[in-house]
């Protein structure tokens, strides 16, 4: 997973992912590899490019409440790959996070 | 690199590939069939888990048609194919759409009696039935609310074997058609990715393919084959011909059945250990209801969709909560495409705004019966879509499902390689044989020239019996080479 990818992860899944014992990171980051290349490399455009813009917007060291901020805005753009983007993630996050629970 | 002869090649095992083997193989052809996926025990994980996607679902699950909307769809990618991570429901091909397909397309020999006698043998080894007793209570909700609405519903068969004590054993193919080919001598090849199929003029050869072996490492191996049956499924056999130079007719006109989910939330916990078997048949075949797999996981997604910030304290009450789906027959189509450098296929969608305002009618028609039902709280996949608790709120539903907004979902995906004599729009004859070529089959979805408006994989085994033995009798259209 990349930098963004990483912090989002974080954010979204809070403790859970530790008291997972990181599977919540391993079920996305897997996920992401399973991934058919072509939507990954479109994926990664979209990290990279976002990842860029969070850095410099908060200075290159977001807390996760900026993340999660971030997040809302990219929801919002009218731009459909760039809302497309935090739904990926969470989508991964929330079906991993609540399964784990569930088992 | 290591050469495997066979007679006869199959490529992919599941509801299409499962049938042909077994029909061949007991018929005396030497067959072997080259699965990508893996191998597992039936019963080795729990169905619609995070596991089982891990393990048996094609990408993990994360797969997308892109368009406006994108629109995510599912494949099983493991030996019995996605007969062994779909629900089982079972429903034989409608006389109609028979008949509709069989004018438009020119299919010889595609008569109601021809199909109920493939359906009725395919049913006597798969086991087809109902639930023995009182169906689950996520089904009752949907007949208890078309019944108060006036609308019909229906309790779907299922490839299902009950026990004395009632419990259920889900009959995919590797528990059925599986066992039977190797039993008649079919070699399975799991873990076998094909890349290419090799030809010499209008004759394919066999395949070059990848064995992952069981230290991670790749194999490089030559398959030869006097005919070859591909039955990847709609998506990957399409690819496939295409990545081998089978370009006419290939690949275009994807159907499926565009699906939108509602998270219902009754006042007492509902099972969630099975998918419901009940289907509101009131708009059918253009507009069907149905409930979905509802596991925790699965609840929490609804949830997220419609409401991310409430998603802690709902999901609290998540036993109260069941997803329930309306899937529309789509006017629009799709597009496979190979793509040089990639080894999944590039997959495209057209939504047309009918087809929207179909799936917002079915969305509206899904609230009314689940509130019919008693469901006290709705919410529907879209992007904050407005949670709905009572008959008056439906009407927000119409502005709300938008293109930006809607979330949406499918799993039948067909009509990549359509069957047919009508050579200038299908990419095979009648009986699954690739224009242009002498023994290059399909036997799978991708022959359905549209998608049926239920569950087909009914459809797509009496099919690939029935062309199974018209590739034994000798049968064809003798037109395939030349017509090209």
């Amino acid at each position: 997973m990349l930098w963004l990818e990483r912090r989002i992860v974080a954010a979204l899944a809070g403790p859970d992912d530790e008291r997972s014992g990181g599977a919540i990171s391993e079920f996305v980051d897997s996920s992401f590899r399973a991934m058919p290349a072509h939507l990954r490399l479109g994926v990664v455009v979209e990290s990279v490019g976002l990842g860029a813009y969070v850095r410099l917007r908060y200075l290159g060291n977001p807390s996760a409440e900026q993340i999660r901020a971030a997040l809302a805005g990219f929801e919002r753009n009218p731009i459909g790959v760039v809302r497309q983007y935090p739904q990926l993630l969470a989508s991964l996050v929330i079906f991993a996070q609540y399964e784990k629970a569930a088992s | 690199m290591r050469t495997i002869d066979t007679e006869v090649l199959i490529v992919g095992s599941g509801a299409g590939g499962s049938v042909t083997a077994a029909r061949l193989a007991e018929a005396g052809r030497s067959v072997l069939i080259a699965e990508e996926g893996p191998w597992y025990a039936p019963d080795a994980h729990v169905p619609f888990s995070l596991d089982e996607f891990t393990a048996r679902y094609r990408h993990q699950g994360a797969c997308a048609a892109l368009g406006n909307p994108g629109i995510a769809f599912a494949e099983g990618r493991c030996v019995g194919g996605s007969t062994e991570i779909n629900s089982g429901l079972y429903h034989r091909l409608p006389d109609h759409l028979a008949a509709e397909w069989r004018d438009t397309y020119a299919i010889a020999d595609f008569d109601d009696g021809t199909l109920a006698k493939y359906a009725a043998e395919i049913e006597d080894v798969i086991t087809v039935s109902t639930v023995p007793g009182e169906p689950p209570a996520s089904s009752q909700a949907l007949g208890r609310g078309a019944t108060a609405l006036g609308w019909r519903s229906v309790e779907f068969a299922r490839v299902f074997a009950y026990d004395d004590k009632g419990r259920g054993t889900k009959q995919t193919m590797s528990r059925t058609m599986i066992p039977r080919a190797v039993a008649a001598g079919t070699v399975i090849q799991p873990d076998c990715a094909i890349v290419k199929l090799e030809r010499e003029g209008h004759r394919v050869t066999g395949a070059v393919a990848v064995i992952t072996l069981p230290d991670g490492s790749k194999e490089s191996v030559r398959i030869r084959a006097d005919d070859v049956f591909v039955c990847g499924g709609a998506i990957q056999s399409p690819a496939l011909l295409q990545r081998s130079g089978f370009r006419r007719n290939i690949g275009g006109g994807l159907k499926f059945h565009p699906t939108v989910k509602v998270a219902a939330r009754f006042t007492e916990p509902y099972d969630h250990d099975d998918v419901p078997m009940y289907r509101v048949t009131e708009f059918a075949p253009y507009l069907t209801i149905g409930g979905s797999a509802s596991r925790r996981g699965q609840v929490a997604l609804a949830i997220a969709d419609a409401a991310p910030e409430q998603l802690e304290t709902v999901i609290e009450r998540w036993e109260d909560i069941v997803v329930y789906y309306a899937a529309i027959r789509s006017q629009g189509s799709g597009r496979v495409q190979a793509m040089p450098g990639f080894r999944a296929p590039l997959v495209t969608y057209h939504m047309t705004d009918a087809d929207m305002s179909r799936l917002a009618r079915g969305l509206v028609h899904l609230g009314e019966v689940l509130l019919a039902a008693g469901a006290v709280e709705l919410f529907p996949s879209i992007t904050e879509g407005p949670i709905v608790t009572d008959r008056d709120g439906l009407g927000s539903w119409w502005d709300a499902l938008t293109r930006a907004r809607s979330k949406l979902m499918t799993v039948h995906l067909t009509s990549t390689v359509r069957m047919g004599e009508a050579a200038d729009r299908t990419g095979a004859d009648s009986f699954g044989r690739v224009w242009q070529t002498e023994n290059l089959y399909v036997n799978d979805a991708s022959l359905l020239p549209d998608a049926p408006g239920v569950n087909p994989q009914a459809a797509i085994m009496a099919i690939a019996a029935r062309n199974a033995d018209a590739y034994l009798s000798g049968i064809s259209t003798g037109a395939s080479v030349s017509r090209a």
